[in-house]
């Protein structure tokens, strides 16, 4: 069987990741062909937590748990009686997500790339940037958070984000002096 | 009296304007330059007989250009002294069989007018809003789709374009039943469509609370002294660090400022002219609260009233 990885335990490789920050993998879609006629009514009566999603394998939090799914399912249907095989087992896409940890100026950075970006601040709250190579849609938030969709595979995620960084650090919120949120203190301040 | 060449003199002479033929005439040997100029002057009204009902000069509406044939088009009057209903006869009946092929783009058209008076719209905003749609609708693609949701994006585009942005719960309110998300949908599916056609010109920058604060404030009724406050005020707050919609900051801005003046106006009174829900513009409140200090002008409170407002 293959090798268990934890995601947290990975050492960070810094050739991969030159900013420093990786990337958490949140969802994995893939499918596979059983390469028989299959009968779903039978299929949904008899497998327990079967759902009707043809031949679609979603929800794992890593490339060999999607596997690994994919192959229980198929076991399965298997003993429902049907000849499943396993063929063209593919993962068609892998979610990710990030922090850069600083807030970022959504509104400059979707000024300036604008041909990549799409920001509407009233029908939803992140920029949505698509880049072009590779193809991938990153969800962008003020807070710093960055989600990277699209992928069929960890690295071109992993090239997007390093490719992102540098561009999101360019429109860091400046840090305006030593501002204190919660103080109550009301030191009048002369208006240029 | 100008000066123009005169291909008889071989030189510059100088040339008479003759208005009652519209020539253009040389004074030195009397060659006509160019004759039946058009006169591009505002036109002149007939007074004569003064009947809003029957302008002989006039025939039919403004030339639209949207339309395929310009909008022309000829039609069978109803004869002077007709008794009954003259168009349920064989020839009414007969010319109203023949179709329009503009008909669904002359019902969009007037959809669009619609929803843009009910907002208060120009003429500009309408007329872009009819060229906008006039293009998706070349493409085909929108058959199925909802029609509702595409004029009312057709209109926001419209605003946004022109820099009179408008929010999408205002073109919800005029809009047939269609709701903020499937404007939302619309928007996109048409600027991406246009996109491909139109290049760079579906530029349209992002909204800020600025475009939307003079409007806000006169729905409230506000004095001029707090809108200018206001408006100084939100220009401030973009260089803070606020993660709100920026409607949402406008509407919390108008609050700050109302509940410094004398004039308060309470949250409902608020919520309604923004659009933006009562728990939204508290919330917002606080986001604003500490930094009160810094965007509220001095010219209009001091910093005793700031110790007035009141805490969220």
């Amino acid at each position: 069987m293959a090798q268990y990885n934890l995601e947290g335990c990975q050492s960070m490789d810094l050739a991969k990741h030159p900013s420093g920050i990786g990337l958490i993998l949140q969802n994995i879609v893939s499918t596979v062909n059983l390469g028989c006629k299959l009968d779903l009514k039978m299929i949904a009566l008899r497998a327990r937590n079967a759902e009707y999603n043809p031949k679609v394998c979603t929800g794992a939090k890593s490339e060999e748990q999607s596997k690994l799914a994919a192959r229980k399912y198929a076991r399965i249907v298997q003993k429902i009686g049907f000849q499943a095989q396993f063929m063209d087992f593919k993962v068609q896409n892998v979610v990710a997500s990030s922090d850069v940890k600083f807030p970022i100026r959504l509104e400059r950075l979707s000024l300036h790339h604008d041909a990549f970006c799409t920001f509407e601040p009233e029908i939803f709250p992140g920029l949505i940037y698509r880049m072009k190579d590779p193809k991938i849609v990153l969800l962008i938030f003020a807070s710093g958070k960055i989600v990277l969709t699209g992928a069929k595979s960890r690295d071109q995620l992993y090239r997007a984000f390093e490719q992102i960084y540098p561009v999101v650090v360019e429109y860091r919120v400046p840090q305006i002096g030593n501002e204190d949120k919660d103080s109550t203190d009301r030191v009048p301040r002369l208006l240029a | 009296m100008a000066d123009a060449f005169c291909p008889d003199c071989k030189r510059s002479t100088e040339v008479v304007f003759d208005h009652s033929a519209g020539d253009t005439v040389c004074s030195e040997c009397g060659l006509v330059l160019e004759a039946h100029a058009i006169d591009e002057t505002s036109e002149w009204r007939t007074f004569a007989n003064e009947s809003a009902d029957n302008d002989p000069v006039r025939v039919g509406g403004p030339s639209n250009p949207l339309l395929t044939d310009g909008g022309l088009s000829t039609v069978i009057s109803k004869p002077n002294g007709a008794q009954g209903d003259f168009l349920s006869s064989s020839l009414g009946r007969w010319q109203n069989r023949g179709s329009n092929p503009d008909r669904s783009l002359i019902l969009a058209f007037r959809t669009i007018a619609n929803m843009a008076d009910r907002l208060g719209l120009v003429a500009t905003i309408k007329d872009r809003a009819n060229e906008i749609y006039k293009k998706v609708e070349d493409l085909k693609s929108i058959r199925g789709r909802n029609q509702d949701a595409i004029l009312a994006a057709c209109l926001y585009i419209a605003c946004r374009q022109e820099d009179r942005p408008r929010t999408v719960k205002e073109i919800c309110s005029v809009a047939n039943g269609a709701t903020k998300k499937e404007i939302g949908r619309a928007k996109e599916y048409i600027v991406k469509q246009l996109e491909v056609e139109m290049g760079q010109s579906m530029e349209m920058g992002t909204i800020h609370a600025g475009d939307f604060l003079r409007r806000f404030c006169s729905h409230l009724g506000m004095s001029n002294q707090a809108v200018k406050a206001a408006q100084e005020a939100v220009q401030k707050s973009e260089e803070l660090d606020i993660r709100r919609s920026p409607i949402s900051i406008a509407a919390a801005v108008i609050y700050m400022i109302t509940q410094l003046s004398e004039a308060k106006k309470p949250l409902r009174d608020i919520s309604l002219a923004t659009g933006v829900a009562e728990g939204t513009i508290r919330n917002s409140y606080k986001d604003l609260y500490p930094y009160a200090s810094r965007i509220i002008p001095a010219s209009f409170a001091k910093e005793e009233d700031l110790k007035n407002l009141c805490s969220p």
